[in-house]
């Protein structure tokens, strides 16, 4: 049985310059966010419930590795880096999971995911990932585990509501931190995995997604007849609209639905909107 | 979990096969140094650090004086990352409304082979621990050494890490764990009991400034940097101040006695900020946002204040070791530790090499040191910092200096100009300077300077 932990390595310091508005990173503050690091874990757990394989991979350069080497020294039977770049920024996700995909030496039974990254952050790729996989797809878990062959999960809900979750594999699981702390690696696996050979699979070039540029909202510019007056005091009123005979609100309470919408009917038709 | 610290807390164990010929207990510059030569000499080693990556818990607030990587990195400078070269030194006298500043330009500083310059820590301390690493070291990061591992006679065999199956055993450690070195503590190496007197707190903020305000500022273009160090600029505790320039940010601080900021009762914050509204400093930073802010022990004792250097299977180098130089208008710790680091991989190498990791085994570290800058500077100035630290260099002197100054060059007519001696008379009475005072101070500088 594969177990996959599908990490994401971002930079978990990341500056940005208040001016230029530029993302700064550092490929020594890089590594695991607090979800994937759980995410490992729980990965680690599942392999050992159903003494199957964990492999841990990821998407990024060649800084990435020093992550992988991580979940080596924590028990991660293998590893696999898939070439690729560090930043994902105009991709919406899909890539990300086809190349994971692609990389992968076999066809994974169970695929565990931080529920978003912390550059990203859309959480998109477990669903990506599912799709692809024909899997079942568990998202928003703060808890998981191996049961009966199984696996059992509960999920957070809107307010403070829990779901309780039982499925098999195949299936995708992205993970909150909530609860799960990656375990401390022995200091013998930690000293070996510092040489260990990390395995590459190059599995394509990115396809960005072509979205075209995005802009903000800019309504058309309207131009607006000057005030009417000849005092300032006369084209302040005439641009507020103050001291101007209008029509008072009125205040409805009708006592039947029918009556509402006659109301309302009249109201249109007296302001010309309909006929 | 417990941490490093008093002897009780080694672990004795039996005789063990040795995972490591040396082991290193720190990556900051005299780790990585360290690690560096036990690695060239074709031993085994490894790299400790307690950080995620070497430089990510270090701080200082200076310049590196690369001179003695020429013993270790054949042209280093077109390899180490700097921020600017320093072509300026400024010295500044304060007071809360005068400063008097000796600035010394030269452009030598700016051309190969150098002499100072600015760096983040991040970047060097990595740099310096690759270069281990590409010799052949192991860098062991996100591990703290919790103990020392012994044997039946007290010989340190190892040190004991806070991770499972986290013993690792070695016919040498060196600890380069830093200022208020526990690993130190442990092995009984400091014996004065006085620590905290010998201790500085350096408090750091660094302010992002575009390159070229920068370089307007402190009239400086290229790489080229500038470092100032100050007096008088610490409300009357003892300590001094310093600014120095990077590439596109300056890191401006305050070093504070621990025993007179404990004792004063003031926040460095607050001395900070006292410092940035200085009429001399407050234009050459403003509009600086705040990118860090950093706080560290500095241990500015001196020789008076160093520990045993070596024990059996054991040796102590850089700040663990109080090589910090803070003696006056000297003010250097990087070089000293890069240096002592380089001499106990060496000693280690060769204890190794020989079969006797025992105290005599070990001695060629002290000779080295000796030999070197790295003890023959501190016995020199091992008066300075004492007398740099003392009331009335801190309180007195400043005043004094700022007032003569002042005296010089106002121009009071239709008065005559005083004299000399007039001024200086009328400059010590008012800062409560004795005359004597001031001879023994000035012939206690005199006499470390010989």
């Amino acid at each position: 049985m594969l177990i996959v932990a599908a990490l994401r390595w971002s930079d978990q310091r990341a500056a940005v310059d208040p001016l230029t508005g530029e993302v700064r990173t550092d490929a020594r503050t890089s590594g695991a966010s607090a979800a994937d690091r759980a995410a490992l874990e729980h990965a680690l757990r599942i392999a050992e419930a159903f003494d199957g394989r964990c492999l841990a991979m990821t998407v990024g350069p060649v800084e990435a590795e020093e992550m992988l080497r991580e979940a080596l020294s924590v028990g991660a039977h293998e590893v696999v880096r898939v070439e690729g770049p560090a930043a994902t920024v105009t991709e919406d996700g899909s890539e990300t999971a086809r190349l994971l995909l692609d990389g992968l030496p076999d066809r994974p039974d169970v695929i565990v995911c931080g529920d978003h990254s912390a550059d990203r952050g859309t959480g998109a790729t477990p669903a990506f990932l599912a799709q692809r996989l024909g899997a079942c797809q568990a998202l928003g878990l703060i808890e998981l585990e191996a049961v009966d062959g199984g696996l059992r999960a509960v999920r957070r809900l809107d307010g403070g509501r829990r779901e309780r979750l039982v499925f098999g594999a195949p299936a995708v699981c992205s993970v909150e931190p909530a609860g799960t702390t990656l375990r401390r690696a022995p200091l013998p696996a930690t000293i070996a995995a510092r040489t260990a050979r990390i395995p590459v699979a190059h599995a394509g070039s990115l396809r960005y997604l072509r979205a075209g540029t995005a802009k903000a909202f800019r309504p058309r510019p309207r131009a607006l007849p000057a005030p009417v007056g000849s005092e300032p005091h006369q084209r302040m009123l005439a641009l507020t609209g103050a001291l101007i005979e209008r029509t008072p609100p009125a205040l409805l309470r009708p006592a039947t639905v029918e009556e509402a919408a006659r109301e309302l009917l009249d109201y249109l038709r007296r302001h010309g909107y309909t006929p | 979990m417990t941490y490093a610290g008093p002897g009780s807390l080694s672990t004795v164990v039996d005789e063990t096969t040795k995972t490591f010929d040396v082991i290193v207990v720190g990556a900051g510059p005299a780790g990585s140094a360290a690690a560096l030569e036990v690695a060239r000499a074709g031993h085994s080693v490894a790299l400790v650090e307690r950080g995620p990556f070497p430089g990510a818990k270090n701080v200082y607030g200076g310049v590196v004086y690369g001179r003695i990587l020429d013993e270790l990195v054949p042209r280093w400078w077109e390899h180490m990352p700097v921020q600017r070269w320093v072509t300026r030194r400024s010295t500044m006298v304060m007071t809360p409304t005068q400063a008097l500043t000796v600035d010394f330009r030269t452009q030598d500083w700016g051309k190969p082979p150098y002499n100072g310059a600015t760096a983040h820590r991040a970047d060097l301390d990595s740099w310096l621990a690759e270069q281990a690493v590409e010799a052949g070291a192991v860098l062991v990061p996100s591990t703290v050494v919790t103990s020392l591992l012994r044997d039946r006679t007290g010989a340190v065999v190892g040190v004991r890490t806070d991770r499972p199956d986290g013993d690792l055993t070695a016919g040498v450690v060196i600890a380069c764990d830093g200022v208020n070195s526990f690993l130190a503590k442990e092995a009984g190496m400091y014996k004065t009991g006085h620590e905290a007197e010998h201790l500085t707190l350096g408090v750091k903020q660094t302010l992002a400034l575009p390159r070229q305000t920068i370089e307007d500022r402190f009239a400086i273009s290229g790489r080229d940097g500038v470092d100032i160090e100050m007096l008088g600029c610490t409300g009357g505790i003892p300590g001094g101040g310093f600014l120095y320039t990077n590439l596109d940010s300056v890191s401006i601080g305050v070093v504070l006695a621990l025993t007179g900021v404990s004792k004063a009762k003031t926040r460095p914050e607050d001395l900070i900020a006292e410092l940035k509204r200085h009429p001399a400093i407050a234009p050459l930073i403003k509009g600086g946002e705040q990118i860090e802010y950093s706080a560290h022990l500095i241990p500015e004792g001196g020789y008076h204040a160093m520990p045993e250097l070596i024990g059996d299977g054991m040796l102590v180098a850089g700040d663990a070791a109080a090589m910090c130089l803070a003696a006056g208008i000297w003010l250097e710790g990087v070089n000293f530790a890069i240096g002592a680091g380089m001499y106990a991989g060496r000693a280690a190498a060769a204890a190794v090499k020989s079969g006797d990791v025992s105290k005599t085994g070990l001695a060629g570290y002290r000779t080295m040191l000796e030999r070197s800058f790295v003890l023959t500077d501190h016995r020199k100035l091992r008066d300075f910092p004492g007398l740099v630290l003392s009331d009335r260099m801190q309180q007195r002197y400043p005043g004094l200096v700022c007032d003569l100054v002042q005296g010089m060059f106002q121009v009071d007519n239709p008065l005559p100009k005083p004299g000399l001696r007039k001024l200086l008379r009328r400059a010590t009475r008012d800062n409560g300077v004795r005359l004597r005072d001031l001879l023994r101070d000035g012939w206690t500088g005199m006499r470390g300077l010989r």
